[in-house]
């Protein structure tokens, strides 16, 4: 059976995110931890936007009602810094006091 | 809606969970946790998860060793992969008076059975090459300490106390606790009033608001932390490396990247959670100064959480004198996962006997009220 990749940076295929949500993990916040979608180097700028489109278009009957909550909580996560991943070196050469 | 409960635990961080898992297995019935956000969203799903026995405290290195024993049975017994490995932990050892701090405090630890050793400079170069040692004079390395993958212990925690009938609630706030006139409490949700005997304050930073429902006041102050974490690298780095001293700590996960933080002494307390660029400078700076083939490595995300800090960096653990059916445990300070397990135990033996198997009276919340406390000096950040 073909294979559909939903985050390419940390290999994970859609059905990996239908197991989750069979287990219960429902919301994004937690299937991205438990899946590790949104997790690579791309920080999610590939598949969180995916990842939400399936989530709006499931029925909740697919996940524990609990874990799901209303349709609100389906929001984006926090986008973290840096918005590109970053050398070490190069940010422990930058100024101090740059504003 | 007003619903009873033989016991209500507020907070779903690594403490809630595994009191919730503890109680349970004590026999205990109807078990309500109330998490306001998703499992994880405090303190716990932020943390580095480092599990380690190395303390200057006799009580704390005895809580800490307790909890490594039941931590490394614990992915069988939940039946949850919770990732812990034990790569040690080595404490880099910069000047004379750290060297007579850490050394001082090792045949302590060795009595208590904790296995941490002193090694040179020569022996840390082998057990983590790459280290620049310019300026190391020793370091005490302790093989039994190591750490976990947060979410998974949290999660196992949840399947496991599930399995054994306890509900959680989810995106449930609790948003007021009264005591009544026959000695239960309610604990009252948006929708919903739990009546109950016993309630369970393990809400991490927020506890002490909690608390405050009940007129008990408790002296923590929460202080954001940050991390970060780089992109996957090849595994080569067994130990979690941390410095006292310059309150930096990092190891590497299990997926290969590089977790780690370093605390800023300027910190105002506050309940922020936002993260700065002066952290990644900082942050940056002391990777490089002591793993300088990291500075290759890319960062490709930063957080930061609370620590819940009390007056002597200890936790609080156990209830309140004249409030029967009322206990907490918070304070932990930045080492509240690494304690979790043996807090767990203690406390549902508190909470269903009354007394506990390893005493805990020391870390009552009535301390404060004395004289001076004493601070453990192997705090970091
Ligand atoms: C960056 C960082 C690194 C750390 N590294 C380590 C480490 O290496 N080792 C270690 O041992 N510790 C570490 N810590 C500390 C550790 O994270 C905490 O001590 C521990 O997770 C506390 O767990 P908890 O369950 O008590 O609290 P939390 O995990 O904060 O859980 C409390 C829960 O209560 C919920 N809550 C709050 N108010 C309410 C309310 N009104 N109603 C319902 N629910 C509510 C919150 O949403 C939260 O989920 C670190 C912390 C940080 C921030």
């Amino acid at each position: 059976m073909a294979k559909t990749i939903l985050c390419h940076c940390e290999d994970i295929e859609i059905d990996e995110l239908y197991s989750a949500l069979e287990q219960g993990y429902g919301d994004l916040e937690t299937l991205k931890r438990y899946t590790g979608i949104g997790t690579g180097k791309c920080q999610g700028k590939c598949c969180i936007v995916q990842t939400l489109r399936l989530l709006a278009s499931l029925q909740t009957s697919h996940t524990r009602e609990s874990m799901m909550g209303d349709p609100d909580l389906i929001h984006l996560p926090t986008i973290r810094p840096p918005v590109l991943p970053m050398r070490i070196d190069d940010i422990a050469d930058m100024e101090e006091d740059t504003p | 809606m007003t619903k009873t409960a033989d016991i209500v635990v507020i907070g779903g961080g690594v403490n809630g969970l595994s009191c919730a898992y503890n109680l349970a297995k004590r026999g205990v019935k109807n078990i309500v946790v109330l998490e306001k956000g998703y499992i994880g969203v405090g303190s716990t799903g932020r943390c580095g998860a480092g599990v380690r026995q190395q303390w200057g405290l006799e009580e704390n290195i005895i809580l800490a060793r307790e909890s490594v024993k039941i931590f490394e049975n614990l992915s069988g017994e939940l039946g949850f992969n919770t990732f812990f490995r034990q790569g040690g932990y080595l404490i880099l050892i910069t000047d004379e008076h750290e060297h007579e701090i850490v050394a001082g405090t090792l045949p302590l630890q060795n009595r208590l059975g904790v296995p941490t050793r002193l090694l040179d400079t020569k022996e840390i170069a082998e057990l983590v090459p790459g280290l620049n040692l310019d300026g190391v004079i020793a370091a005490a390395f302790c093989p039994t300490d190591g750490f976990c993958y947060p979410y998974a212990v949290l999660w196992g925690y949840a399947e496991a106390a599930r399995r054994r009938g306890v509900t959680i609630e989810v995106n449930t706030e609790v948003i007021n606790v009264e005591a009544r006139a026959d000695g239960t409490y309610t604990v009252s949700t948006g929708t919903t009033a739990y009546q109950t005997p016993v309630v369970v304050n393990m809400a991490g930073a927020k506890t002490k608001d909690i608390a405050a429902y009940l007129g008990i006041t408790i002296p923590t102050q929460p202080f954001r932390h940050e991390i970060a974490v780089t992109e996957p690298l090849k595994p080569f780095l067994d130990p979690m490396v941390i410095s006292l001293k310059k309150g930096f700590y990092f190891s590497q996960s299990i997926r290969g990247e590089i977790v780690g933080g370093i605390g800023d002494e300027h910190e105002p307390s506050s309940y922020q959670t936002g993260s700065s660029p002066e952290f990644l400078l900082r942050y940056a700076k002391a990777i490089r100064d002591t793993f300088p083939a990291l500075g290759k490595a890319r960062i490709i995300r930063q957080w930061a959480g609370l620590y819940d800090v009390s007056p002597d960096a200890r936790p609080i653990l156990g209830g309140v004198d004249g409030k029967p059916g009322y206990f907490h445990a918070c304070g932990f300070s930045g080492h509240g996962f690494m304690l979790s397990p043996v807090v767990a135990r203690l406390m549902s033996e508190l909470i269903t006997t009354g007394c506990t198997s390893i005493p805990i009276d020391g870390l009552n919340l009535a301390r404060f009220d004395g004289g001076p406390v004493t601070k453990d000096p192997y705090v970091v950040g």
